[in-house]
């Protein structure tokens, strides 16, 4: 499907308000968005530009498949996902870590002593690229929520999940053993879009480095 | 009931996709007879050393392996560059060079599936052995742009790089071999994010930085090459900057410089390719439509060092932009008919005229076959002849 309007995929949630005020700095149009509304597609007829609001999740698959030029998303859907895909600018907000995080009651656990447990998270293909980099064998198990449960039902010895203030885990007792990466929002480019609408794209890839380095757009 | 499933990202051709793909198969053919290449078959799987050879052995995961009855591992091929160099290894050690080569082949790749993406793919390639310099890289990439034209795309850019530019400044930054991985590895993953990052935290002359930093997001025309400003201090990335100019400056005379731009981002395949590279693109799809350039020292890991280069067209990625091809068929008429010999006479004088004749077998009278005819005429061109 293509036009030449600059689509751009938005995740829904935490990220959409931080997300929008670096749009406003950027002079890009933003009236009227709201992820709890019913559409899903915001369009924008003078500045040819159009949103579309996706699950943070499938924003790498809008973008990668060609349906959106751009997208924003963490780092770690990026990472868990492993879509082709350029990653153009850090915009630095949306903190968080990924940690594996062991119950308070064996927190002085050596690494090696994790071989052969059980890990449970909503990323597996970090855990397991992590346990496989620190040559460990764990066992995934994956889970879609309330993670921090399943060390305490039994489920699992330990989980792989994003903090970023670390106050769910404390509430759970559970402690971070071992940070695996950092992670912040990202401005995403479709690799065709990235050559064929690079007009339009290349001055807001520009705007927005300036703008996430601290200076001015 | 039967099993009817197939295996992931495999899929079957019906005959309307399969009219196309030979429209563009005759296409594609055509053109690269018109200027005189050959067309060369390779077995649909190599050992999985050969394979290797070409591929340098990064991209075992997408591989289908298998193992054959003497314990040799075995791979089907994942592209047809390096059959075809180790074809001409083989075979054409006393041939005249250039050679000029053609597959229209099908190549495997365990990836994940989805659309223009598929495990089996098809492709229309080409490949110039043994002959160095600019005009051997401008015939290469002025055939690409005539084979999408020859095809009926006109929306399309081939965007235009040489890797030695990129490869030459890295080698000489004084960076020990695990950093210039790390920068290899994220320019080609296009993790621009990370890229700035770790070049901030090494000890290198700083417009070295600021250009490697430019160069996967550099693009435009031929004016971005003055954009460079460490180049000049590095002879070897200095002479192919330059040869990038000329080979611009040949795809004028060639007459496809409207679908060229220069976009020092095309540094795939780092290891295997050694100068000129390109892509083609159209805005209507996510994902490229061809690749290719030059690989000078594939050849010689088979024995025969050999300069060679060539592209590799993606006919399933290509199919889905081709709406309405213009396909040329032969009118075809139903005859039917109580005499069978009569009908079979009808229907050989007819073929002998270039129509595509079906034959009525079911002996049906004409009120049937008229009645069968009847929402068909788009396929029965002719009509009906009853004899």
């Amino acid at each position: 499907m293509y036009d030449d309007y600059l689509t751009i995929a938005l995740s829904k949630g935490t990220l959409l308000e931080p997300t929008l005020e670096v749009f406003k700095k950027l002079k890009l149009p933003g009236e009227g968005i709201d992820d709890k509304s019913r559409s899903m597609v915001f369009t924008y007829d003078k500045e040819r530009v159009k949103y579309i609001m996706c699950r943070p999740t499938d924003v790498p698959t809008y973008v990668e498949q060609g349906a959106a030029d751009l997208g924003i998303v963490g780092k770690d859907v990026i990472v868990e996902q492993a879509r082709d895909v350029f990653e153009m600018v850090d915009l630095q907000y949306g903190y968080c870590r990924f940690v594996v995080a062991v119950p308070e009651a064996i927190k002085n656990i050596a690494l090696k002593d994790l071989n052969y447990k059980r890990a449970a998270t909503k990323f597996p293909v970090i855990a397991e690229n992590f346990f496989r980099s620190q040559g460990l064998q764990v066992e995934i198990i994956k889970l879609h929520g309330n993670i921090e449960l399943a060390p305490l039902m039994g489920l699992a010895d330990m989980i792989v999940d994003l903090v970023s203030t670390g106050r769910t885990l404390k509430e759970n007792r559970l402690v971070e053993f071992i940070k695996i990466m950092d992670s912040t929002t990202r401005l995403i480019c479709n690799r065709v879009s990235y050559r064929t609408k690079h007009q339009q794209i290349q001055p807001l890839i520009e705007n927005m480095q300036k703008l996430s380095t601290g200076g001015s757009a | 009931m039967k099993s009817r499933k197939i295996s992931r990202g495999l899929r079957d051709l019906l005959p309307p996709e399969l009219k196309v793909r030979r429209f563009m198969e005759e296409k594609a053919a055509a053109l690269f007879a018109s200027y005189a290449y050959e067309e060369v078959m390779t077995p649909t799987f190599e050992y999985l050393e050969v394979v290797e050879i070409g591929t340098g052995g990064n991209i075992r995961e997408e591989l289908f392996l298998f193992m054959d009855r003497e314990g040799g591992i075995l791979s089907l091929r994942p592209e047809m560059t390096t059959g075809i160099a180790r074809l001409a290894a083989t075979h054409l050690r006393d041939a005249v060079f250039p050679q000029r080569l053609y597959y229209l082949s099908n190549s495997f790749r365990y990836v994940q599936p989805h659309l223009a993406q598929y495990r089996e793919f098809w492709q229309a390639g080409i490949e110039l052995l043994g002959a160095e310099g600019v005009r051997a890289d401008a015939e290469v990439i002025t055939i690409a742009v005539k084979a999408l034209q020859e095809m009926g795309l006109d929306n399309f850019k081939i965007s235009l790089n040489q890797i030695a530019i990129f490869n030459s400044l890295l080698d000489e930054s004084g960076l020990n071999r695990e950093e210039k991985d790390c920068i290899r590895s994220l320019v080609e993953n296009k993790d621009l994010v990370e890229l700035s990052r770790v070049l901030e935290s090494l000890d290198i002359d700083d417009e070295l930085k600021e250009t490697i930093a430019i160069l996967p997001v550099l693009h435009g025309g031929i004016e971005v090459l003055d954009r460079l400003p460490y180049v000049e201090k590095n002879r070897r990335a200095l002479a192919a900057v330059q040869e990038l100019r000329e080979v611009y400056e040949t795809l004028q005379l060639c007459g496809v410089i409207d679908h060229i731009v220069v976009d020092m981002g095309v540094l795939r395949g780092l290891d295997y390719y050694t100068g000129t590279v390109f892509e083609g693109y159209s805005p209507e799809l996510g994902y490229g439509l061809l690749g290719g350039g030059r690989y000078d020292h594939l050849l010689g890991k088979f024995g025969f060092p050999c300069p060679a280069t060539g592209f590799a067209l993606g006919m399933d990625r290509l199919a889905l932009l081709l709406k309405h091809p213009a396909l040329q068929e032969a009118p075809r008429y139903l005859v039917g008919g109580k005499d069978f010999a009569a009908v079979i006479a009808q229907a050989e004088e007819l073929r002998k005229q270039g129509f595509a004749v079906e034959i009525d077998v079911e002996g049906k009278s004409r009120q049937e076959l008229e009645r069968k005819l009847e929402g068909r005429e788009n396929c029965i061109t002719g009509g009906l002849i009853y004899v």
